[in-house]
């Protein structure tokens, strides 16, 4: 088959949505497929700019190329997932949160904050509601987006989980002295509580953190606050690091932090479980909670400084109990039978 | 400097357009930059889509990412270089061929449709008032440079680049045969070289390479060296690697290359890399900023009489042929055709 894997991406932004993106292309080529990635530049501010490229997604045509049909596209992310296509299937990856879950959120809020922001709100999902129904079938990356998805736009989905890339490739190492915090920095990955909570350890708990800033004011924020918390010796920030940096990262920590704000999906607990780590999340953080099993495979904290410190300092000085959860973990992933294979059979049927 | 390369792509096609956005790419990483391509999907059918995609365009913000400004946008091909940005620089590779040079040609089919005419109008008007928007407007030769001139009444500058991986021609004796590198394309002519093979004095060979996306010229090709029996004299060897490529060109007495007016052809200047003199035609466009007739190469006209007439003078003085290489690669160093010229005045 003819594939195309439609998505919108920020220039010069590249996290789990665009290596999901290379990936599930990889895999069509595995299985035999002709597959390429249509990637639409995004830019959702001002807020006017979003029914903009909604627009400009209505008006493209993948429906073939010099006369030759292309028998599927997978839509991925808002708005590339509207693109027209008579065999298209949706693999959401989240709508444009926020319009909706995160819509006041006092942080991530920014519609919210502008004064046709209700318009565009409202823009943005009666064309969710009326266009994502023009799939053939409509899957999404977890439970959590599926979650949403119905309770927001009335739709049902049925979620797919995916691999993290190279998951072979993860492994254990003796458990060094730091936890572990791998992911973008910026405010709904909530670098910023992790620190918080650093000042309020009993411990001398040290955290690594790895990851590209979004902008430079989003790591200047970070900076800021390990500054006058005077933590500077507790925190390290390695930026971008390799994929054999970041497994070796993984492979020597005590445990993982993943601690954001309703995460869609979140490669990071899987790789952490990959790593047999524990994985210490928040009790707000969606898709992590489909796979942390509270005291059995990590520790699900309260979205507190002070509760999320109590996590830290627990895994901090009962190691065997941290190394016997990421056991379990590494077990547990093992047991949910996650693979590109069925991703595939899924996506093109 | 954080630089967007907005150009457009047919899906599951990569040909020279492709090859060159990445140069750039590449070119721009080298240099330090941040570099990355746009590429928006294009379908030029039925003539009504072209409009909806040049909207697609215009509605698009390559501005900032996150609060940090795009430093410069380099546009490539229509529509993609109507993306507006207060820093834009266009280096044309061509405009909608079809709208302009190539409008009633036999080959395409705009002026076919009943809107035809009025989206050529419409692509016309698109271009003369928005890609003067850009503070810089290049184009990958003289050849595209005067056609917007004579079209859209637009000046612009000339930008040459180098071939993919220029470095690595070289050149060996000449041996028995004529090389001719291209898509098996009607507009690069395979069938006029056939015809002019018909009409030679000596018994020239030439061999054919390049991936086909048209069965029905490949049929067409075929059966004319088939007609005239000398399929002896002509060789297919389809999609060869870049190896095989360079190799070819350094074997080879002489390149021919007579498409219909292309924008700018990495072809010649890969001969001139070779050292081989490169017969062309006097409509092929781009080749004639290069090949200079009787002194590194032969421009003939576009009949198979003259062509045949231009491969038998090649073919029968062999001295001549190698001194005519030896200058288009004398020429091409005097031309400073690099990436680092490029780069400076893109973002100058």
């Amino acid at each position: 088959m003819k594939i195309i894997v439609a998505t919108s991406s920020v220039p010069f932004i590249r996290g789990g949505a665009e290596i999901l993106a290379d990936n599930l292309r990889d895999a069509f080529v595995a299985a035999g497929h002709e597959a390429e990635l249509v990637s639409i530049p995004f830019k959702h501010y001002p807020p006017a700019r979003i029914p903009d490229h909604i627009l400009a997604c209505r008006l493209l045509d993948l429906t073939e190329t010099c006369g030759v049909r292309i028998d599927r596209v997978i839509g991925l992310k808002f708005p590339a997932y509207l693109i027209p296509h008579p065999d298209k299937v949706i693999w959401l990856l989240h709508q444009h949160r926020t319009a909706y879950e995160l819509w006041d959120h006092p942080r991530a809020g920014d519609l919210i904050q502008c004064p046709d922001g209700p318009v565009i709100r409202e823009a943005i999902r009666q064309a969710d509601r009326e266009l994502i129904p023009e799939a053939k079938a409509v899957y999404t990356l977890s439970k959590n987006v599926s979650g949403r998805l119905r309770r927001y736009s009335g739709i049902d989905s049925e979620p797919l989980y995916n691999p993290p890339a190279h998951a072979q490739l993860f492994y254990n190492g003796p458990a060094g002295d730091y936890f572990f915090f791998p992911s973008r920095i910026t405010g709904i990955k909530r670098q910023w509580l992790a620190i918080r909570a650093l000042a309020q350890c009993r411990e001398q708990v040290r955290i690594c953190f790895a990851g590209q800033a979004d902008s430079p004011m989003q790591q200047a924020e970070c900076v800021n606050i390990v500054r006058e918390l005077k933590l500077s010796d507790r925190v390290e920030w390695l930026g971008m690091v390799s994929e054999e940096q970041k497994r070796a990262l993984y492979a020597n920590c005590l445990a993982v932090i993943f601690s954001p704000v309703d995460e869609d999906y979140g490669y990071v607990t899987l790789e952490a479980m990959l790593s047999s780590k524990p994985v210490i999340t928040c009790a707000d953080s969606g898709g992590a909670l489909e796979f942390v099993v509270n005291h059995q495979t990590g520790l699900v904290a309260d979205p507190t400084p002070e509760s999320l410190a109590q996590a830290m300092d627990s895994l901090w000085t009962e190691r065997q109990n941290a190394a016997a959860m990421g056991e379990a973990g590494r077990a547990r992933y093992q047991d949910l039978n996650i693979s590109w294979a069925n991703v595939v059979e899924k996506l093109l049927c | 400097m954080r630089i967007l390369i907005a150009t457009v792509r047919v899906p599951f096609v990569t040909g020279g357009a492709e090859v060159l956005a990445d140069g750039l790419r590449r070119a721009l990483v080298d240099a330090g930059h941040q570099a990355e391509i746009v590429a928006i999907p294009f379908k030029w059918y039925p003539p009504e889509r072209i409009l909806d995609q040049m909207l697609a365009c215009r509605l698009l913000d390559l501005s900032e990412t996150f609060e940090v400004p795009v430093d410069r946008l380099i546009g490539l091909k229509f529509p993609a270089y109507l993306i507006p940005h207060p820093r834009k620089v266009i280096w044309m590779l061509h405009q909608h061929r079809q709208a302009y040079d190539l409008w009633q040609h036999p080959l395409n089919d705009l002026h076919t449709y009943a809107n035809g005419a009025e989206v050529r109008a419409a692509i016309h008007r698109a271009d003369t008032e928005l890609i003067p928007q850009a503070r810089g407007i290049f184009t990958i030769s003289r050849n595209v440079a005067f056609r917007m001139h004579a079209y859209c009444a637009l000046n612009a500058t000339p930008l040459y680049h180098p071939p993919q991986d220029a470095d690595c021609f070289y050149t060996r004796p000449a041996e028995d045969f004529l090389y001719f590198p291209s898509r098996i394309n009607p507009l690069k002519r395979q069938d006029l070289v056939l015809e002019a093979l018909a009409r030679t004095r000596s018994k020239v060979k030439v061999c054919f390479s390049g991936p086909s996306a048209e069965p029905g010229f490949e049929r067409k090709c075929g059966a004319l060296a088939q007609e005239s029996g000398f399929e002896n004299r002509v060789e297919w060897l389809g999609a060869v690697s870049e190896e095989e490529k360079r190799d070819l060109y350094a074997r080879s007495l002489g390149v021919l290359f007579p498409p219909v007016d292309e924008d700018y052809g990495y072809i010649t200047l890969e001969a001139m890399l070779a050292r081989k003199p490169v017969i062309t035609c006097s409509d092929s466009g781009g080749p004639l900023e290069f090949v200079v007739h009787c002194q590194t190469g032969m421009v003939a006209e576009p009949t198979p009489e003259a062509l045949a007439a231009a491969m038998d003078e090649l073919w029968e003085d062999r001295r001549r042929a190698k001194q005519w290489g030896d200058e288009g690669r004398q020429r091409y160093d005097d031309l400073n055709i690099s990436w680092g010229n490029v780069l400076e005045r893109l973002l100058e």
